[in-house]
């Protein structure tokens, strides 16, 4: 039985082939996007050694001022409000009571499953301007004001970032009401006993036993603000002028528009660098005592 | 009496946000798939918001016949079908050497490829598009759905670890008792036991890969080989006026993942959340 299960052939003829797409595809970039982030490189050739001439000038960049502006102002959109509503929904939700549960649980979980190609360009036809949803609706409520919601340098961004909050608001609301479920029902009958309100019940009880899923959809929120790309590349093409430009869109426009891929590099680096912070940071804020049940 | 009325108050409130989200979570969808049924005179001027008066199937026959998305649905439903089969055998293959196999570096070797959870597309995407050109891979449906398994591997082998480790091992010794030999064992004995996470994963790694838009970005610029979330881009530029037809283009990008979603909608919930208890 030992050897059956130290069969080496097997092993090899197992563990082989995922190591080697792994390594080929994903460890090896890594390393290289780090290693080139020290050259002058186009993407030809080996490019010139230059240190940290690209971090140096990418902080005198104000376009990664406003990139890393961005990046944050997203992450908090999305924080607030995925975590917000989808807290709120997924605790009415989770009562056996509520009528028509099953319904609002699939109408708020849907925009998932949508690609993010479909949902901003149809978010673009809600902001239009002249034929949009939103100023349609202004004006059959009377209302004289027009805006397009995604030219105005202040509005831009938040507009983008509610695009993908509206999106993925569900996925919060899923793993927060999936987390709901699994607790023990004696904790609410406790509270139901002692009186405690609906409301009071839920923010005294069951949001400080959920703590390791907070932990998680804040990780998730906040690291998808930082990585945000695709909205800004179908809704805004990082305008206008450079206002919607995040991190990610900074990278692909270097490499890809201007084949400064060095430069691409550095910003991509300094990506993964905030976000292992932004992890961190969460990690520890959340480390108190481990509750069980 | 005082108080009764306060709670019926705040109840009506409470009840009006839930059916106010959802429907601000639906009606962009039904407003769309209404459009793609309208004209553009309904769309903009006569019936923007309501249930289409005429249904205008043309809509669909245009989207589907004048532009190319019969080609972006097929390529997108090759794509999503062959990552699905390459990242299930991998990753049920390392899950099982690395859940139930005896070897020195197997830990090691498991935080390795946890490690590409951690790890955002954006930060590879340029070393691995320089990658695919050396390669001469370049504009192939290998270029796409190699990186998507590559993607879709760690997150998938850790699924199916913590499955296979709540099987027991008397399993492996009946079938050594029985004389099978170690891949008969794995493929006919263990397998079956874990068939419920591979029907989660199957559509974990579907939904993800048919909505692709990063990768498909860098590395497809040939019309021929484009996934609907990157070839649903042309109506950005030229046939923007043509709303109608655009509409039924998105429509018809969405039907599949919709519908599955319909049918099994608990275990699409489950699939995309599984992840919380994994990477947590």
């Amino acid at each position: 039985m030992y050897k059956y299960l130290r069969n080496k052939v097997a092993i090899l003829i197992f563990t082989l082939p995922a190591l080697i797409v792994f390594s080929v595809i994903v460890f090896y970039p890594i390393i290289q996007t780090f290693y080139k982030s020290m050259f002058d490189w186009n993407g030809l050739g080996k490019g010139t050694f230059i240190f940290l001439d690209n971090y140096k000038r990418l902080l005198k960049d104000s376009i990664f001022h406003i990139s890393i502006r961005n990046g944050l102002i997203f992450a908090a959109v999305l924080a607030v409000l995925q975590i917000g509503i989808g807290t709120f929904l997924a605790f009415a939700v989770s009562d056996i009571a509520l009528k028509g549960r099953n319904f609002l649980r699939i109408t708020y979980f849907i925009p998932v499953v949508l690609s993010i190609t479909v949902v901003c360009q149809l978010w673009l036809s809600i902001y239009n301007e002249e034929f949009g949803l939103i100023n349609k609706l202004m004006e059959q409520l009377g209302f004289l004001y027009r805006q397009n919601w995604l030219s105005s340098e202040k509005s831009a961004i938040y507009a983008v970032a509610v695009v993908n909050a509206w999106q993925y608001m569900g996925y919060h609301f899923a793993l927060i009401l999936a987390a709901v479920k699994s607790l023990p029902e004696q904790y609410f009958e406790a509270a139901r006993i002692d009186g405690a309100g609906k409301i009071k019940a839920h923010i005294s009880i069951t949001i400080p036993l959920l703590y390791e899923t907070y932990k998680f959809c804040l990780i998730l929120a906040v690291t998808g603000g930082l990585n945000a790309f695709a909205n800004m590349y179908i809704m805004t093409n990082g305008g206008p002028g450079d206002v919607t430009y995040t991190l990610t869109f900074l990278m692909y426009r270097s490499a890809f528009r201007v084949n400064e891929f060095g430069y691409g590099c550095a910003a991509a680096a300094v990506l993964v660098i905030e976000c292992l912070l932004a992890t961190i940071i969460i990690n520890k804020s959340f480390r108190r005592k481990q509750i069980t049940y | 009496m005082m108080k009764l009325k306060k709670i019926k108050v705040g109840s009506i409130i409470y009840q009006a946000f839930l059916w106010i989200y959802s429907l601000i979570s639906l009606y962009p969808l039904v407003w769309m798939v209404f459009y793609s049924l309208k004209n553009n005179d309904e769309i903009f001027v006569t019936n923007p918001f309501g249930f289409p008066t005429n249904f205008r199937i043309e809509n669909y026959i245009t989207a589907w016949s004048r532009y190319n998305v019969p080609r972006y649905f097929i390529n997108s439903l090759f794509v999503a079908f062959v990552t699905v089969l390459g990242t299930i055998i991998l990753s049920v293959m390392f899950a099982y050497a690395a859940a139930r196999m005896e070897w020195r570096f197997k830990d090691a070797a498991r935080i390795y490829i946890t490690l590409g959870m951690f790890i955002p597309v954006q930060v590879i995407m340029i070393p691995l598009a320089t990658l695919v050109r050396d390669l001469n891979l370049n504009n192939t449906y290998l270029s796409l759905i190699i990186p998507y398994i590559a993607f879709n591997l760690s997150f998938s082998s850790m699924v199916f670890y913590g499955f296979l480790r709540t099987v027991p091992f008397e399993l492996e010794e009946s079938g050594y008792i029985d004389g099978a030999n170690i891949y008969y064992t794995f493929f006919y004995i263990i397998l079956p036991t874990i068939k419920p996470a591979i029907a989660t994963m199957i559509i974990f790694v579907f939904l993800s890969s048919w909505n692709e838009f990063t990768m498909a970005l860098i590395l497809i610029s040939k019309e021929s080989l484009k996934t609907l979330p990157l070839g649903l881009l042309f109506f950005q530029g030229e046939f923007t006026t043509d709303w109608g037809a655009m509409g039924a283009a998105m429509t018809i990008a969405s039907f599949p993942t919709i519908l599955i979603y319909l049918l099994f909608s608990e275990q699409v919930e489950k699939a995309l959340t599984v992840g919380s208890s994994v990477k947590g």
